[in-house]
């Protein structure tokens, strides 16, 4: 063990720092364009220092920091990397879309200095989550980047919002008591494993990757079983996501774009790690079925919900289920191309999962409603707008050339070469539905003339910005992998090939 | 040793009797007293386990417990109560009667402690004694929520459930470490506020603590 200065490293503590320093200075100066500019710098910051740990990452394959508190890998840095990418594109989105609504007299000053502090907030304990080595810290940060999140969707007074506030709250609490049962069941199996060394760092995940030959397999059965069941609450996993499309919809936009693209796949993250410790115990079999299983039951729950819909931002809240499956079943089917696909999969759909929340946002303002019945013409009122959603959408419905195409060619034919014929055969059916269902959605909105005499123009630089970039990664992403990335991803499918991780 | 066999058996037994008054009782003042005597029994066993054990962060578990689950929490809930009716704090129309209620908690008892037997745990006496009991408080606590609808008794599940949670760890690892066990009781603090305000705005908006008025959101 590691002495605890010894284990200090400056590009943690400063990812760390940040926000809670944004934090501070929003409730400090509370100015609208002061807190906007401090957020904006907090969460660059914290982009900044994430790209210079992957370079760290990538040299020296894991950094341990802090007496094994934290542990950073592949797998970490790249979750990490996602989250401090979003969260700075968000925190550039709301200055226009958050001051709009302070213009139209929707949100007050208090409003909007809770809102950049419970931001700055909902930053920091979901950059934990990928930091952190102690499985018990895992939880708490996932558990506190819920009550964060409640607080940010209950900014709004409306009915709606008090409902989808509550029901997310009780819902995921009770999930993640479950997932912390089978956490406390996977941390027996490690005590009971190697009853003489001390008990200090056995909730560490690397211990329990060192002794995870030992534990007893059903306790970590059940485990898992809790832990999928718990954590896959907060991933939107079917039949447990009855939560996410409530909060999804009725969040400011800039949070449903962090809920929907990064916060589903911390808990994904979260997941990942109790299957690799399980993994090394029980071999393929259980783990994967259960993956499985709870991948196609998501996927076409989303389908059904999709073709039946009429909120915009609920579809795109069911779409997030359906992609949320589709990791868990391409981890289920396993294999090189499986675990591929599921990463690259979960990077994807980070991209174009925000992009197109951007968008619904600034559309829905420009219109004034969310129904998509009512929402006609958008490539007349809104060009640029209108080229964004129109990339966004065939991304997301997997066609060719975009970046979730990639992912979902990987993840299927990863079903064909571990011959899951009936698990394909059910997912391409769901999917070609919502193919077809977000298709006559999508399509709908964007041509066609405006139902009642809406002025043209799209809303202002700064909430173009932030979509053109997104719009750009994801058509790049479609046809060419960059390397970092590609390191990144073959190291974390060794980490799940080679069944022993070099701690 | 005998005396100390006892002393778990009455403590095992005011766990359940106090999470059986939260499902028996209608009125909020009774659940919210039954919970703090829960909590300070609580703080007891885990006072009790530490002491067996010997290690020292067990016994600051203990006096973390006693001081924010019996005084904190419930003073918490008695500020916020204090402005509402006496018709939002009383339970008068659960999806599943009082009387049925109580003979399904108790066949929850009889299956925790059919399950606990099931498990390939090692066995002592205070895992013998109060593995059933936190796991038929667990499931208590999440039957509770699911089949009452006055959001005030659901954070009570909620609480009750955590408690179960929180004498499963003990009980079963010794508790988790210290830090964590104090970032989830921060956690658990920062919920029942941020519950609370979300109580008093459902009370403001719908007139009601009914969770029955929140069903505006769903896909016909």
């Amino acid at each position: 063990m590691t002495d605890f200065l010894a284990g200090y490293n400056l590009n943690i503590m400063m990812i760390l720092l940040c926000p809670m320093v944004g934090g501070v200075l929003v409730t400090l100066l509370k100015s609208k364009r002061r807190i906007e500019v401090i957020t904006v710098v907090a969460t660059g910051l914290i982009l900044i220092q994430s790209f210079s740990l992957v370079g760290n990452v990538l040299d020296n394959k894991h950094i341990e920091a802090f007496d094994g508190i934290f542990y950073v890998d592949s797998l970490g840095v790249l979750l990490l990397v996602l989250i401090s990418g979003v969260v700075f594109m968000a925190a550039l989105y709301s200055i226009n879309y958050m001051g709009r609504q302070y213009h139209n007299g929707i949100l007050d000053d208090r409003h909007l200095l809770r809102y950049y502090q419970a931001f700055n907030m909902f930053a920091l304990t979901m950059i934990l989550v990928p930091l952190a080595n102690n499985m018990g810290l895992l939880w708490v940060a996932v558990e506190a980047t819920t009550l964060v999140s409640v607080l940010l969707i209950m900014l709004y007074v409306k009915e709606t919002a008090i409902e989808a506030s509550w029901k997310y709250l009780i819902v995921a609490t009770v999930g993640l008591s479950l997932a912390l049962f089978g956490i406390v069941l996977y941390y027996y199996a490690n005590v009971v494993s190697d009853p003489t060394g001390s008990n200090d760092d056995k909730m560490n995940w690397t211990v329990m990757m060192k002794n995870a030959k030992l534990f007893d397999p059903d306790i970590v059965k059940i485990g898992f079983i809790f832990i999928l069941i718990g954590l896959g609450t907060k991933a939107g996993l079917a039949p447990m996501h009855t939560w996410l499309p409530d909060a999804h919809s009725e969040a400011p936009t800039p949070i449903s774009a962090l809920l929907s693209g990064v916060l589903l796949n911390c808990a994904i993250y979260g997941i990942i790690r109790f299957y690799l410790i399980g993994h090394l115990v029980l071999g393929d079999g259980f783990l994967n079925t259960l993956l499985m299983i709870i991948g196609i039951i998501s996927v076409g729950i989303a389908a059904a919900s999709i073709y039946f819909q009429k909120d915009l931002k609920r579809m795109l809240a069911f779409s997030s289920i359906e992609h949320m499956g589709l990791v868990s079943l391409s981890i289920g089917f396993g294999g090189l191309f499986g675990i591929y696909g599921a990463i690259l999969h979960i990077v994807n759909h980070a991209i174009t999962k925000p992009l197109m929340f951007f968008a619904s946002g600034t559309i829905s303002q420009k219109y004034e409603t969310k129904t998509i019945s009512e929402i006609k013409g958008v490539i007349k009122t809104m060009p640029l707008t209108s080229m964004f959603v129109l990339i966004g959408t065939l991304s997301i419905v997997g066609l060719p050339p975009f970046n979730i195409f990639m992912s979902e060619f990987f993840i299927l034919s990863s079903g064909f070469s571990s011959s899951q014929y009936l698990a394909i055969f059910l997912v391409i059916s769901f999917l070609l539905v919502i193919f077809a269902s977000f298709m006559k959605h999508s399509l709908g909105m964007i041509f066609g003339s405006p139902k009642k005499q809406i002025s043209r123009g799209d809303l202002g630089i700064l909430s173009i910005v932030p979509m053109a970039i997104l719009a750009a990664l994801t058509i790049i992403l479609g046809f060419y992998v960059p390397e970092p990335l590609r390191q990144l991803t073959g190291n974390i499918v060794q980490m799940f090939g080679d069944k022993i991780i070099n701690v | 040793m005998m005396p100390q066999f006892d002393l778990l058996a009455i403590c095992s037994a005011i766990l359940l009797i106090t999470t059986f008054a939260v499902v028996a009782r209608r009125g909020f003042m009774d659940w919210l007293n039954a919970y703090r005597y829960q909590s300070i029994a609580l703080a007891g066993v885990t006072a009790i386990i530490a002491f067996v054990t010997g290690i020292w962060e067990i016994y600051i578990a203990a006096i973390l417990t006693f001081v924010i689950k019996a005084i904190v929490i419930p003073k918490v809930f008695l500020r916020v109560t204090g402005g509402l009716a006496i018709k939002n704090k009383i339970e008068t129309d659960p999806y599943i009667s009082i009387r049925s209620s109580v003979i399904l908690s108790a066949l929850l008892v009889v299956f925790s402690y059919f399950i606990t037997e099931q498990f390939p745990f090692k066995f002592d006496k205070v895992v013998n004694a109060f593995l059933p009991v936190s796991i038929s408080m667990f499931l208590i606590g999440i039957f509770v929520m699911i089949v009452r609808k006055k959001t005030l008794n659901q954070v009570v599940g909620l609480l009750i459930l955590e408690n179960g949670l929180f004498l499963f760890a003990t009980s079963l690892t010794h508790g988790i470490s210290l830090i964590i066990e104090v970032g989830i009781f921060i956690d658990v603090i920062i919920g029942v506020i941020i519950s609370a305000i979300l109580m008093q705005r459902i009370n403001y908006t719908f007139d009601s603590m009914s969770v029955a008025n929140l069903e505006k959101l769903r896909d016909e």
